[in-house]
C-alpha cells in the first residue's frame, strides 16, 4: 500500500525539556500531529495544519502552548510539588514481558529491537509465543538473534491461546502484554510497573500512539478512536464497577497492546485466564482483554490507565485490513456484552446492546450525513455488520474452544495473597 | 472613553467610572496583547481589575506563559521559575522596513498619527517612513509632514488609496512595507512584532495585525465594534493554501476580511514586485470604495505563499464618530466587498465558482440571516446599518466595471506613474 500524500499526516515527536526546533521535514504533509514528551514523559499532542510548509520554531511553540497549556500548567505544578517521583517498584520484583506472534517476523523484529534498546532494572524475561509454530514459521529465526529471549510455542490458534500459553510459561510477578507490531518508548517497562507498588493495583494499561499516519486507513483507525486512551491518568476500581449504570466501559481502560498484570490474578478462581473465546484469531475477534479488566474490577481489584508508559503501534496499512479489523472489534464487543451477561449474570449489557450501541451507530451515521464527522459511511456499516453478526461469532467461538480444549493454565501458586482493600461482590 | 491599555509587568491602574460611549481595558503582558476585558460601568480598583483580568483571559495568560516557558535557548522547567521579562520579545531586527502612511485631506487628524509613527521603536537605520499624500486639494498635509524631520513626502496626484499605496511601493527600497491609516495611532513596537513575524516564516509573504479601537467616545464608535470591528483575536495564525495541489483559495478563505484591514497590513517588497501593485480600481477614492486590502491578501494565498496573523503588531484605529460616516463606512464594506469578489472573479476564471458561491453564502449567512433575525427580534445592532450593508453589496456588484473605467480615464489624465514623479521627495 503506497503512502497516500493528501491524506497522510506527520508523526513527530517534541522533547521540551529541550529546545523546540523548527520541525523542517514536514513539507510533504498537509497536517502535522506533534507528541509531546517532558524529558520523555509524555504530555499531549497538537495537530498543525502545516499546509506542506516547515513549521517555524515560533509556530511549533505557540501551538505547543495553546493547544496544551493546561497539560503543560499541570505538568509544572507536578514538578514543582514532586509529584511525579512516584514510589517505584522494588527493583527485585522479577517481570516477564509476553508477546504473540503469528507469521510476522518484520514486526517482531523491531519490536525486540526496541526492547533490548534499554538495559533493565530488573530481572527481565522476554516470551515471544509463536501461534503458529512449524518449519515454515519465520519466528524462530527472529528470536534466534536474541539471546535471551524465549520461544514458546501454541499451536491452537488464537490470540488468547498463545498469550495464556506465554503467561503460563513466564515466571516473573509481573506479566506484561504487548503485540508484536509495537514499539516500546524510552523508560517503558519502569513507567509501566511502577503502579505496582500499590498492593491494590493488579493491572495497569499504558497509552498506545500511531507510529506513522501515512495512509488513509491508517488515519481513518487514528479518527476511530485509534488504541490509545488519551493523556489523563486515571484508575477504576471495584467501587467504580459497581457505580456504573449501563455496561461497565472496560473498553476504555486500555488493551492487551500494552498492558501489564500481576501474574497472582491468573491463578484467582475469580479472575483466571483470557477467554480463550475471544481475542484475535477466533470468530469474535478481540475483546479478550476487555473481558479480563471486567473480571479484575468485579473482583474488587484496581486497574491504573497510566499515559506516561507508551508504546508505538503501526496501524494496518491497507483498507481491507482495517475493515476486517473493525469489523472484529464491533463482534468482539458484542460477544464481550453476551460474555458478561451469561456468565457473570450482568443484565447491565442487555441496556448496552439494546439500546446505547444503536444510539452510538445512528448518531455517527448522522453526524456524517450532515458532515460534521469524516468518519467514512462504509465503516459504520462495517460496524453495524460486525454487530449483527456478533452472538453467531460467540457461539461459534465457544464451539471452537470446545473442540480444541482448554488452553495453559496457570501451574505455580502464588505465595502472594489476593488481599485487596474490597472484597469480592456480585455485579448485579 | 479612550482604550486603557494595562501592562501586567507593571502594577494595574484603578479603572475611572464611564462617563460617555463605551470603557475597554486591554490587557498586555510582556508587550503582547492578551485580551480586552470590560470593565463595570462605575470603574473599579487596581484589583478588582486584576481578578477580572485573570477571571475572563485567565486561559490566554496561561498559554502566554506557557509559550515563555518553551521560548528560545530555554526549556520547559517549573513554575516557580516563570520568566519575569518576556524571553519571546522581538530581538533585534534585521529586515529593513518601510512604515508607507497613506492620507487625504486630512491635515488636522494626521498629526497625532505622525506623532505614533515618530515614537516607533525600530532601528533608525532600518527604517524608513513614507508619507504618501493622495490628490491633495492644498499645501497643508505637506506642512504636517514637514515637522517631523525623519519622514519622506510623496505627493501621488492621482486620486483612490491604491494609487498611493503603489507610490509607497515604488518609494521604497526595503525589504517589507508596512502599510497604516492616517487614523492609527500605531504601537511602538509595532514594526518590532512586523519584522520578527517575516522573519519566523520564511515564506510569508504578508502579515496583518491586531486593530483595536482608539476611542469608544461616541454610540456609533461602539456600534462599529458590535458590527464586527478591525480586530481578529488575540490568537497567531498562519494560513496557506496548498495551490499546487489544487486546493481553491476562494473555497477555503475567500472572505479575506478575516485576516484583517488595510490599517494594519505589511508585505515583503519583492512579493509586492514580482505579483504586481495594488489594483487602482479598487479602495477608498475610487467608485468601489474598498477591497484593496482584501484583494491584496487573496492573491498571497492564491500565490501559494503564507499569510501571518499577528495579533503583537498592534495599532488603534480611531473609528468614525458620527452615526452618518458609520453608516457609509458600513455601506462601503458592501461594496468593497463584493467589488473585491467580481474583480477576483475576471483575474482568475478558475476561481469563479468557488467567488459565486462565496457571494451567495455571504448573502445568506451574513445578510439575510442577520435581517430576518433582526426583525423577529431586534438586537445591538440598527436594521438600517444592515440595509445600507446589504444595499452596498448589489451596488458592489456593478461598481469594479466603473471603477476600472475610472481607473483608466485617472491614467489618461496624469499618465502612468514613473519612477521620478512617484518618490519626488519634499
Amino acid at each position: 500500500m503506497k503512502p497516500d500524500r493528501d491524506c497522510a499526516i506527520a508523526v513527530r515527536t517534541v522533547d521540551i525539556a529541550q529546545r523546540v526546533d523548527p520541525l523542517a521535514d514536514v513539507s510533504a504533509y498537509r497536517l502535522t500531529r506533534v507528541f509531546v514528551t517532558d524529558g520523555g514523559v509524555l504530555v499531549g499532542s497538537v495537530e498543525i495544519a502545516n499546509a506542506r510548509q516547515p513549521i517555524s520554531a515560533i509556530r511549533l511553540r505557540e501551538a505547543i502552548a495553546n493547544g496544551l497549556s493546561y497539560h503543560l500548567m499541570r505538568r509544572a505544578l507536578e514538578k514543582q510539588l514532586a509529584l511525579d517521583r512516584v514510589s517505584r517498584l522494588p527493583p527485585h520484583v522479577p517481570v516477564s514481558i509476553v508477546i504473540p506472534t503469528c507469521n510476522r517476523p518484520d514486526d517482531l523484529r523491531r519490536c525486540l529491537d526496541a526492547l533490548h534498546r534499554e538495559r533493565p532494572i530488573r530481572p527481565r524475561e522476554i516470551v515471544v509465543v509463536d501461534n503458529r509454530p512449524g518449519p515454515a514459521s519465520p519466528t524462530a529465526a527472529v528470536v534466534r538473534d536474541f539471546p535471551d529471549v524465549r520461544l514458546v510455542e501454541e499451536p491452537k490458534p488464537g490470540l488468547s491461546y498463545a498469550r495464556n500459553c506465554g503467561f503460563a510459561a513466564a515466571t516473573g510477578d509481573i506479566l506484561i502484554a504487548i503485540d508484536d507490531d509495537v514499539v516500546v518508548s524510552e523508560g517503558w517497562l519502569e513507567r509501566l510497573v511502577a503502579p505496582f507498588a500499590r498492593r491494590e493495583v493488579m493491572a495497569v494499561t499504558g497509552h498506545v500512539l500511531p507510529l506513522e499516519l501515512e495512509t488513509r486507513s491508517q488515519c481513518e483507525f487514528e479518527a476511530y478512536g485509534g488504541l490509545g486512551k488519551g493523556f489523563n491518568h486515571f484508575e477504576v476500581d471495584g467501587q467504580w464497577f459497581r457505580s456504573v449504570r449501563g455496561a461497565v466501559p472496560t473498553w476504555n481502560i486500555g488493551a492487551t497492546a500494552n498492558a501489564a498484570f500481576r501474574a497472582a490474578i491468573f491463578d484467582d478462581p475469580a479472575i483466571g485466564m483470557l477467554d480463550e473465546a475471544l481475542g484475535a484469531g477466533m470468530p469474535t475477534g478481540c475483546s479478550e482483554d476487555t473481558y479480563l479488566f471486567y473480571r479484575i474490577l468485579k473482583a474488587g481489584h484496581t486497574i491504573v490507565y497510566d499515559p506516561t508508559a507508551f508504546v508505538w503501534h503501526r496501524h494496518r496499512r491497507d483498507a481491507a485490513a482495517l475493515r476486517h479489523q473493525i469489523h472484529c472489534y464491533s463482534k468482539g464487543h458484542v460477544a464481550y456484552h453476551l460474555t458478561t451477561l451469561v456468565r457473570d449474570g450482568d443484565r447491565r449489557a442487555l441496556v448496552r446492546l439494546g439500546y446505547s450501541l444503536p444510539k452510538i451507530y445512528l448518531r455517527r451515521a448522522y453526524a456524517r450525513l450532515r458532515r460534521r464527522s469524516d468518519y467514512p459511511l462504509n465503516l459504520i456499516l462495517t460496524e453495524v455488520a460486525g454487530t449483527l453478526a456478533g452472538p453467531w461469532a460467540l457461539w461459534q467461538s465457544r464451539r471452537r474452544v470446545r473442540r480444541l480444549g482448554p488452553g495453559a493454565r496457570m501451574s505455580r501458586h502464588h505465595a502472594v495473597s489476593m488481599e485487596s482493600p474490597l472484597t469480592q461482590t456480585s455485579a448485579t | 472613553m479612550k482604550l486603557i491599555c494595562v501592562d501586567l509587568d507593571t502594577a494595574l491602574p484603578a479603572i475611572p467610572p464611564c462617563t460617555h460611549g463605551a470603557q475597554w481595558v486591554l490587557a498586555r503582558l510582556h508587550g503582547r496583547p492578551v485580551g480586552v476585558v470590560y470593565p463595570p460601568a462605575a470603574g473599579c480598583d487596581p484589583a478588582e481589575l486584576g481578578r477580572l483580568i485573570l477571571a475572563q483571559r485567565g486561559w490566554s495568560i496561561a498559554q502566554h506563559l506557557a509559550a515563555d516557558c518553551l521560548a528560545d535557548e530555554r526549556t520547559f522547567a517549573d513554575l516557580s521559575s516563570l520568566p519575569r521579562a518576556c524571553p519571546r520579545a522581538p530581538a533585534t531586527p534585521a529586515l529593513t522596513l518601510t512604515v508607507a502612511v497613506c492620507t487625504r485631506n486630512r491635515a488636522a487628524q494626521l498629526s497625532e498619527c505622525l506623532d505614533a509613527v515618530a515614537a516607533i521603536d525600530y532601528p533608525p537605520h532600518l527604517l524608513d517612513i513614507v508619507i504618501v499624500d493622495n490628490a491633495p486639494s492644498d499645501g497643508s498635509t505637506r506642512d504636517v509632514v514637514a515637522r517631523y524631520p525623519r519622514m519622506r513626502y510623496v505627493v501621488e496626484p492621482r486620486p483612490g488609496l491604491d494609487w498611493a499605496r503603489n507610490a509607497a511601493i515604488r518609494a521604497s527600497t526595503a525589504d517589507i512595507v508596512a502599510y497604516t491609516d492616517d487614523d492609527v495611532s500605531v504601537d511602538r513596537g509595532w514594526p518590532k512584532a512586523i519584522a520578527a513575524a517575516f522573519e519566523a516564516e520564511p515564506h510569508a509573504a504578508c502579515v496583518t495585525g491586531l486593530v483595536v479601537p482608539d476611542e469608544l467616545d461616541s454610540p456609533a464608535q461602539v456600534l462599529f465594534e458590535t458590527c464586527g470591528g478591525f480586530g481578529r483575536g488575540f490568537e497567531r495564525a498562519v494560513y496557506r493554501v496548498d495551490v499546487e495541489r489544487g486546493e481553491s483559495a476562494a473555497r477555503l478563505y475567500g472572505g479575506t476580511g478575516r485576516f484583517g484591514t488595510g490599517a494594519n497590513m505589511a508585505f515583503r517588497r519583492s512579493f509586492l514586485a514580482s505579483e504586481g501593485l495594488f489594483d487602482p480600481a479598487l479602495d477608498v477614492g475610487t467608485p468601489t470604495n474598498g477591497g484593496g486590502d482584501l484583494e491584496m491578501f487573496f492573491r498571497v494565498l492564491k500565490a501559494g505563499r503564507v499569510l501571518v496573523y499577528e495579533p503583537a503588531a498592534m495599532v488603534r484605529h480611531r473609528h468614525r464618530r458620527s452615526y452618518e460616516e458609520l453608516r457609509r463606512q458600513i455601506a462601503n464594506n458592501g461594496i468593497g466587498f463584493y467589488s473585491y469578489l467580481v474583480r477576483t472573479a475576471r483575474a482568475y476564471p478558475d476561481e469563479r465558482a468557488a467567488i459565486a458561491r462565496l457571494g451567495l453564502w455571504w448573502l445568506w449567512w451574513w445578510h439575510v440571516r442577520r435581517i430576518v433575525r433582526a426583525l423577529v427580534r431586534p438586537g445591538p445592532v440598527p436594521l438600517d446599518l444592515m440595509l445600507a450593508e446589504l444595499k452596498g453589496s448589489f451596488i458592489g456588484l456593478r461598481r469594479y466595471a466603473v471603477a476600472r473605467r475610472h481607473a483608466a480615464a485617472v491614467l489618461q489624465q496624469f499618465g502612468p506613474p514613473s519612477e521620478r514623479a512617484a518618490a519626488e521627495i519634499s
